[in-house]
């Protein structure tokens, strides 16, 4: 029931689990607890999951205050669905092997790429320098 | 101590860390006898209590029992202990309180020496055991304070799981021995004062999570007509949430099982006919709560003076147990009481299958704090600016129209969209930071949502710019500046119906931006001095450029674009990655149609005006950028419709060969320059052609036409070839 006909509200989420994604790209899951009007969200039982490829791995995280703005999307989890899902839960140590592997890959491709545009002679700023004024 | 087999009241529920069924029988066992001896008489033996506790003032009464330090102890002792309790004096009830550690909370051990306690007044000594007595006596510890029943609440909210509590529950809620008061209790005043105090008028609903101790106070038994009904498990919740006020959401039920309070019978009425268990009177919930519920809260209201009526507690507690099981109302045999709650166990036991498992750490965020945040959001919503929420407007606007189609199409009856009733806030429009009391020293500091605080007057001074040295820093910020003041220029512009002074009010501002923006146009100064040139070079100065220039004298517009055109170049180079020309693109093409003859063949000189750097001239260049070639042909289509209008078009002298000039230029560009690095323009002006027409051979123009992938000439203009 939404009281207030046109507008979104996370009240109805209160103490529904909830998948939320952060603007530094983590991924966290928990218990929303507590709001406020900035969307500053308390998170209850969280657990960050990283995910690599097919494989995903869980840490438990305990609780969260998130600030509102560095929340980029949050969703609720449906329990009963929560379980089947075509990806494969590892231990912590496996998936953070598997995620420096995976950046390091990233990091090598990137390199290699801008290499080759310096060598012809052009220079794409990279999107992350925007972000710094 | 009371000796002398006074029967005892097997206190009220109790939280036991086990409840193992030993213990469980053992306590019907009691109750069995209880209820034998009461209903018939029997003499009782008392138990012999724990001579560890303290001696008791005799005359204190039994039948007060107090709740308290049952949960370290085994099922059988309570009676007896639950008498020595109720007798000892005070402060050492208070002891004892304390002594339950974190059960308690510590509101709980206060405000229990607060309470009063009445003083016992009867002596103990009265042969008749079935005498309920000592309503003067030291009320139970629950029935004074239903902070015990919260205390019993959070300790059960805390043994998350337990539902040996539940199966405690049948035993406690056994038969009360003497649900009546007998009458020479009603001749005591406070009793019947308590009795007679009307109904509780709070509602008890959404509290279910919470205080039950709030609800516990304010509800009273009814004298007349001890209605205390029960809810049966399922229409529970549908009751509840059919009350709820719309303002609150529904929080997740927790029917969080715990023994309601065993009530001393005393408070009801001989003339109780019901002994039957009905839902209970659910009282719809206020529109506004001002109450939080707060599960663990200790919420100390006033006292009843005697006994406080804790019975009523007991309906919504056993509500919230799904008990339909009446409580002493009843008088039913122990056994029969067994089967009843068992089957009710089973249907609770069932239930859990649908029911997803209690959590425990719900209900952190209080209804009072939901309340808050939606009246936050809803203060935000009232707004007189329809900048401020977009898609709340947007979403309006859309359901209004479609609403109106369907009204128009349907022919029915019109339908009001569901406006969202916001709560009216007196929006403070001026925020005074600083409040200065008449005779004080010193500032008061007043916070509002809009700024948290601001103790002191300290005012930002420092120039940013100056601040600043980064060149790009300074004219971002400088765009930020503009770009707030041109949305209020905007907003003005909005409110259509304009008086004069308003008018006036609104192109000044737009003259203040454009000051602001120290145009020079076709300075021969370095490009990366030009702060215009600079604020063009941002995305978003050329927004602010684009949404400006409507509203700008045509001097000042013209201006704009001879600026443009003289920087194109740079411009153009500058662009590459942003893309973002063709934003000015409509504005400019405005303007242009707008513009003399003479004025546009000055902006036209800019573009064949020869480069210093480049070897190409900048029409050459504008031909293989988008924007560029959109302005050109805009500037050359303006020239033609000019030129083929019966407008006299006040040239000045040299204007025409400039003209013509300025045609044969572009002309041989474009034939020059290859079909791939053509770029295609944004709007391509049909009259194009007829004005290649009118200068140049008729092969050129088929050359032309086949370049710029025009509609080919009709045939009249052909023929002019």
């Amino acid at each position: 029931m939404n009281y207030m006909p046109g507008t979104a509200s996370l009240i109805q989420d209160i103490d529904k689990k909830h998948l939320v994604l952060l603007r530094d790209g983590r991924t966290l899951i928990g218990y929303l607890r507590s709001i406020d009007q900035f969307a500053n969200l308390v998170l209850h039982q969280t657990v960050e999951r990283i995910h690599v490829g097919k494989k995903y791995g869980d840490i438990p995280r305990g609780i969260f205050v998130v600030r509102g703005e560095n929340v980029v999307l949050l969703g609720e989890i449906d329990l009963e669905k929560e379980s089947d899902t075509p990806l494969q839960q590892v231990s912590i140590e496996e998936i953070l092997e598997e995620q420096r592997v995976e950046q390091q890959a990233k990091q090598e491709s990137e390199k290699l790429k801008v290499q080759a545009l310096k060598e012809r002679g052009l220079c794409v700023p990279r999107a992350d320098t925007l972000d710094e004024y | 101590m009371a000796e002398g087999g006074e029967p005892v009241i097997i206190e009220d529920y109790l939280l036991l860390e086990d409840a193992p069924l030993l213990e469980e029988m053992a306590e019907e066992d009691e109750e069995l006898d209880l209820y034998n001896e009461m209903t018939f008489g029997i003499e009782q033996d008392c138990t012999e209590e724990d001579t560890s506790k303290p001696p008791m003032p005799p005359e204190m009464s039994p039948e007060l029992a107090k709740a308290v330090a049952e949960e370290t102890e085994a099922g059988e002792d309570l009676g007896p202990e639950a008498a020595e309790e109720l007798e000892e004096p005070q402060e050492e009830g208070a002891m004892e309180m304390e002594q339950l550690g974190s059960e308690l909370e510590e509101e709980l051990g206060t405000e229990d020496q607060e309470e009063d306690q009445e003083p016992c007044e009867e002596p103990n000594d009265l042969g008749d055991p079935a005498v309920m007595r000592a309503v003067q006596s030291k009320p139970t510890l629950e029935s004074q304070d239903s902070a015990v029943l919260d205390s019993r609440i959070g300790a059960c909210w805390a043994d998350f799981g337990k539902e040996d509590v539940l199966a405690m529950d049948p035993t406690v809620w056994g038969s009360w021995p003497g649900s009546i008061p007998p009458p020479h209790v009603l001749e005591d005043k406070a009793i019947v004062q308590v009795l007679e105090r009307p109904p509780p008028s709070t509602s008890v609903a959404l509290d279910f999570l919470g205080s039950p101790v709030q609800r516990g106070y304010r509800g009273s038994p009814r004298l007349k007509r001890p209605d205390i009904r029960l809810v049966p498990p399922k229409s529970f919740p549908q009751r509840f949430l059919r009350q709820q006020s719309p303002l609150v959401p529904r929080s997740p039920c927790s029917p969080r099982p715990f023994a309601p309070p065993r009530r001393p019978p005393l408070l009801f009425t001989s003339n109780q006919t019901t002994g039957y268990a009905s839902p209970t009177r659910f009282q719809p919930m206020p529109p506004n709560i001002s109450r939080p519920p707060r599960p663990l809260a200790m919420h100390f209201g006033p006292m009843s003076p005697s006994l406080d009526p804790a019975l009523f507690f007991s309906p919504s507690a056993s509500g919230q147990l799904n008990l339909s099981v009446p409580s002493h109302l009843t008088q039913l045999h122990p056994q029969h009481q067994r089967i009843l709650t068992q089957r009710q166990q089973q249907s609770i036991s069932s239930k859990k299958l649908w029911s997803p498992k209690v959590d425990p750490y719900a209900g952190l965020m209080t209804s009072k704090e939901k309340d808050w945040v939606i009246k936050v959001e809803m203060i935000q919503l009232q707004s007189e600016n329809t900048d401020d929420d977009y898609y709340y407007q947007t979403y309006y606007h859309r359901l209004e129209h479609k609403q109106a189609e369907e009204e128009l199409l349907g022919g029915r009856n019109k339908q009001e969209p569901p406006k969202l009733v916001t709560p009216f806030i007196q929006k403070v429009e001026t925020y005074n930071s600083v409040v200065r009391i008449a005779g004080s020293l010193g500032q008061v500091a007043v916070s509002t949502c809009y700024s948290p605080r601001r103790a002191i007057d300290a005012v930002h001074h420092a120039l940013v710019e100056e601040a600043t040295g980064s060149h790009r820093l300074r004219a971002l910020h400088k765009i930020e500046k503009l770009f707030l003041q041109l949305l209020e220029v905007e907003e003005m512009q909005r409110k259509m119906s304009l008086a004069a002074e308003e008018q006036e009010q609104k192109s000044q501002d737009a003259e203040r931006i454009y000051q602001a923006l120290k145009i020079r146009a076709c300075s021969s100064e370095e490009e990366a001095e030009d702060e215009f040139l600079q604020l063009l070079c941002v995305q978003k100065g050329k927004k602010l450029t684009a949404r400006l220039l409507p509203h700008l004298s045509p001097e000042q517009a013209e201006k704009i674009l001879l600026t443009i055109t003289h920087h194109l170049p740079f411009l153009m180079k500058k662009d590459v990655l942003d893309e973002s020309l063709p934003l000015l693109y409509s504005p400019l093409n405005k303007v242009v149609g707008r513009m003399t003859f003479s004025k546009l063949i000055e902006v036209l000189q800019e573009m064949s005006r020869p480069l210093p750097e480049s070897p190409e001239l900048p029409v050459t260049m504008a031909l293989k950028n988008q924007f560029g070639i959109s302005l050109l042909y805009s500037l050359l289509s303006h020239g033609e419709r000019l030129l083929s209008s019966d407008m006299p078009l006040e040239p000045r002298s040299g204007d025409f060969e400039m003209w013509t000039d300025t045609v044969f230029l572009v002309a041989r560009e474009l034939s020059q320059v290859p079909k791939a690095s053509l770029v295609e323009p944004l709007f391509l002006p049909s009259n194009l052609l007829s004005l290649f027409c009118r200068y140049l051979d008729k092969q050129t123009v088929v050359h032309l036409e086949a370049k710029m992938e025009c509609s080919p000439l009709p045939s009249e203009a052909a023929m002019l070839c």
